[in-house]
């Protein structure tokens, strides 16, 4: 298994077909990244010498589309993370850069502070409105994710959950813990109708997806490594991990393998559910709660690029259709275009908003009452680029519960 | 998890062919796809059969042959219905089963197919008085003086005339054929422009690489309106948008008659009972998937895209349902070392064999799984590159394989 998916024994499939070209959102967004099949699997095995470096590499955006174009199993944007990394060896990193990989640190040190979010985005919108964030190197245009009163590990241990023998532990993700709480709550609730009392472990730490896609490999191997080991430990006592972030979830079960190889990252991996993968299962099982009150919605669903690449199906939009009422069409307009912090770099936004703009027109198009995306940072970009308020397919299910 | 009607494992030409087809008949479909098939690697054009009248030449072949199987009714179902899918889609394509018509290639030789794209119709060549072929700064693997060094080969009394335009298309990676037509969508009056000034008359053609957009018909409409000159597009090395036009086509028809198309998902086997799958697996990177289907449709797409592996020699193997694969043994004639020769590649006859509803058969013609349909590339029994009937195959069989 390991030497058929850890990324670096992958580019020697490559047969350079230009499959991954053809699918590529970045290359049809701009001429100046020369494309996954020579960034990665090309230049990836061509280099010798520390100087030769491709330096279009910084315009790939980790969305994976070239991994699925792929018919050989290349792993192409793994081997671009794998040389991004090897590029930051010897390049600094900026402010910027720091600042958007490292989301978990900064909400942590922010939480400290008495008030220390309310402060905070007070402190965004002036950033914005100042122009400081675009000074440091970040997309102006954005808002910052405005931080949640109460991060959803904090307000835990105060949401009522029915006690069960049967256990789940959330991954709760960094964007769900520190900005959607509420999406954390639909969880729960969700969890706890279908008999499943969820737990929390203080001790993950974000996923390492930010710090992947941003050169720092090292950091985000000390992340994998005690992830996993936590992971392990609740394989042990037979408590699976779910997590409705569906990036985190990719990155748990799938990338760290690609990355950094070694069987643990396989055997943990068994061990992780995304969350409407785990239900689906449960309702294969006939252990799904199926007692669902009608809502009368029609639905408009943005599959998350990280969510096609794992290979399971559309769960959230196949048990949201078991609501009577419900109605779900898929959105079929490519990736949204933020791809994890891509888009919150100043000189990637406007890649950005090129990639995302089929989805914004079909999203404007406004026939249907609510639009649903597994993703965090894909509800933020549709929200940026449309200003309609995106849902987690979790918070909708909740509802019928 | 909801059972399927059809699921169709492969997402090229055959695979998304027979899931619009069994879409159209009201059918719930699920495309399985591992890789985003060879569309995008396509010229565009559908060869049926390298003869004069490939459809009087169909009735010809041998029994053994996948068109018997599929019977002229439903080739001729197929071109149709493929026909109607692109003109949908706005990409009209032109062309008939009893003869074929020329396209230019990227190097100036003809290559004549039934169905081709109406940007590639090169019929006409042979009435214009002058053709002008035009380069575009910075777009490699395009060269005029070539192309039009082998084109007097076929039309030696004719004026050609190499002009070298500049779209600004410099600045940032080399030039694609595809990245040109992405560029020009919704921009195309500088091209327009361009062409406008070479004061071609309604007696010449223009010959230009594909690079009118990669969605349907539409840059080419923009451009031609204002142009008296005949355009024709050729082929192209891929990432070819002649291919990615087609491939576009068939996904927004399948996406708006609701079926699924699910990338990276790797089937690895049947679920079995008796003569019958109730489904099949996929294997992620972490666990197996079952998918229900009443009905499914291998198109792997044969040797050349893993729908058929080859470990060891003489043991040449289907992957998903460890299906009997036909294959010429013996190294002698496995091969024939003069690539482009006049002779059949042993190799390309390699395939899985079927009877008259496509359902693979063993040794002794007894059918293994009564609801899987074998179509496309993975049919075995003749050289489809060496007859050119790619592409004939590909559709027809599909088209059988999904009404059955």
């Amino acid at each position: 298994m390991s030497d058929k998916t850890q990324a670096i024994f992958t580019g020697d499939r490559c047969l350079s077909c230009t499959s991954c070209m053809a699918n590529c959102p970045v290359m049809a967004a701009i001429k100046d990244y020369r494309g996954p099949k020579l960034v990665g699997p090309a230049h990836g095995r061509m280099h010798f010498s520390q100087e030769d470096i491709e330096t279009s590499l910084e315009f790939c955006s980790n969305c994976k589309n070239c991994d699925r174009a792929c018919p050989s199993g290349v792993a192409v944007s793994t081997l671009n993370m794998l040389r991004r990394a090897e590029y930051y060896k010897t390049h600094k990193h900026t402010q910027a850069e720091d600042m958007i990989a490292h989301g978990e640190r900064m909400a942590k040190l922010i939480r400290k502070i008495p008030f220390g979010a309310t402060f905070s985005n007070v402190g965004m919108s002036f950033g914005k409105s100042l122009g400081i964030f675009s000074k440091l190197g970040l997309a102006g245009e954005r808002d910052m994710p405005a931080y949640a009163a109460t991060a959803f590990k904090d307000k835990f241990n105060s949401i009522k959950q029915t006690a069960s023998g049967k256990k789940i532990v959330m991954f709760t993700g960094c964007f769900i813990n520190d900005n959607e709480p509420q999406v954390g709550e639909a969880f729960i609730k969700v969890m706890n109708a279908n008999g499943y009392e969820v737990l929390i472990d203080k001790g993950f730490n974000c996923c390492g997806s930010p710090l992947v896609v941003t050169g720092y490999l090292d950091e985000a191997r000390e992340h994998a490594d005690n992830n996993v080991a936590r992971i392990l430990d609740w394989k042990k006592q037979g408590i699976p991990v779910v997590t409705p972030c569906t990036s985190c979830s990719l990155m748990l079960k799938e990338e760290y393998h690609e990355l950094f190889g070694e069987d643990k990252f396989h055997e943990a991996a068994q061990n992780v559910y995304d969350a409407f993968e785990f239900l689906e299962i449960l309702q294969e099982r006939g252990e799904f709660n199926e007692n669902l009150k009608p809502l009368n919605q029609k639905l408009l669903y943005h599959v998350p690029c990280h969510l096609k690449s794992q290979a399971i199906g559309l769960p959230a939009q196949d048990i949201l259709e078991e609501i009577d009422g419900v109605k779900v069409q898929t959105a079929d307009a490519g990736c949204c275009g933020i791809s994890g912090n891509y888009g919150f770099r100043k000189d990637k936004y406007e890649i950005s908003m090129k990639v995302g703009a089929k989805l914004f027109e079909r999203i404007k198009q406004d026939d249907f009452d609510k639009v649903i995306s597994d993703c965090g940072t894909c509800r933020m970009q549709i929200h940026h680029g449309t200003n309609v308020k995106p849902y987690h397919p979790i918070e909708i299910l909740a509802k019928a519960y | 998890m909801k059972t399927y009607d059809v699921i169709v494992i492969g997402g090229g030409l055959a695979g998304f062919m027979a899931a619009a087809v069994a879409a159209s008949r009201g059918q719930k479909v699920a495309v399985l796809t591992y890789g985003s098939g060879s569309l995008p690697l396509a010229s565009g054009a559908i060869d049926f059969l390298n003869a004069k009248a490939p459809d009087a030449a169909i009735k010809n072949l041998p029994a053994h042959h996948p068109y018997k199987k599929i019977a002229s009714k439903n080739i001729d179902a197929a071109a149709k219905f493929f026909c109607d899918i692109t003109s949908q889609g706005n990409l009209p394509y032109v062309g008939r089963l009893s003869a074929q018509i020329p396209i230019v290639t990227a190097v100036g030789t003809l290559k004549y197919s039934c169905l081709v794209p109406e940007s590639m119709d090169a019929s006409n060549l042979a009435d214009k008085k002058k053709i002008f072929v035009v380069e575009i700064a910075g777009l490699k693997d395009f060269y005029g003086a070539m192309l039009v060094d082998n084109l007097k080969k076929y039309f030696p009394d004719k004026t050609f005339e190499v002009t070298k335009i500049d779209l600004k298309l410099l600045g940032g990676r080399d030039i694609t054929c595809m990245d040109a037509a992405q560029i020009l969508t919704d921009k195309e009056q500088p091209l327009a422009n361009e062409l406008k000034a070479l004061n071609a008359t309604a007696d010449d053609a223009i010959i230009i690489p594909p690079i009118l957009g990669v969605m349907g018909s539409f840059s080419r409409d923009v451009v031609k309106t204002q142009l008296k000159a005949e355009i024709i597009e050729t082929t192209c090395l891929p990432p070819s948008p002649p291919g990615l036009r087609l491939q576009r086509a068939f996904i927004k028809y399948l996406q708006k008659a609701g079926v699924r198309i699910l990338e990276n998902s790797k089937v690895i086997r049947g679920v079995v009972e008796g003569k019958k799958l109730t489904g099949v697996v996929v294997e992620n990177v972490v666990r197996e998937k079952v998918f229900p289907a009443r009905k499914v449709i291998l198109a792997t797409g044969g040797f050349y895209s893993g729908g058929i592996v080859m470990r060891d020699f003489d043991n040449p193997r289907e992957p998903i349902f460890d299906l009997p694969v036909f294959f010429p043994t013996g190294a002698e004639n496995w091969s024939n070392q003069n690539l482009f020769d006049d002779k059949p590649q042993g190799f390309s006859m390699t395939g899985i064999l079927t009877d008259a509803n496509l359902n693979p058969i063993d040794e002794n013609g007894k059918v293994l799984y009564e609801n899987l349909h074998v179509v496309g590339a993975n049919l075995g029994g003749c050289d489809k590159i060496f007859e050119r009937s790619m592409g004939g195959i590909a559709i027809a069989s599909a088209y059988k394989g999904a009404i059955l």
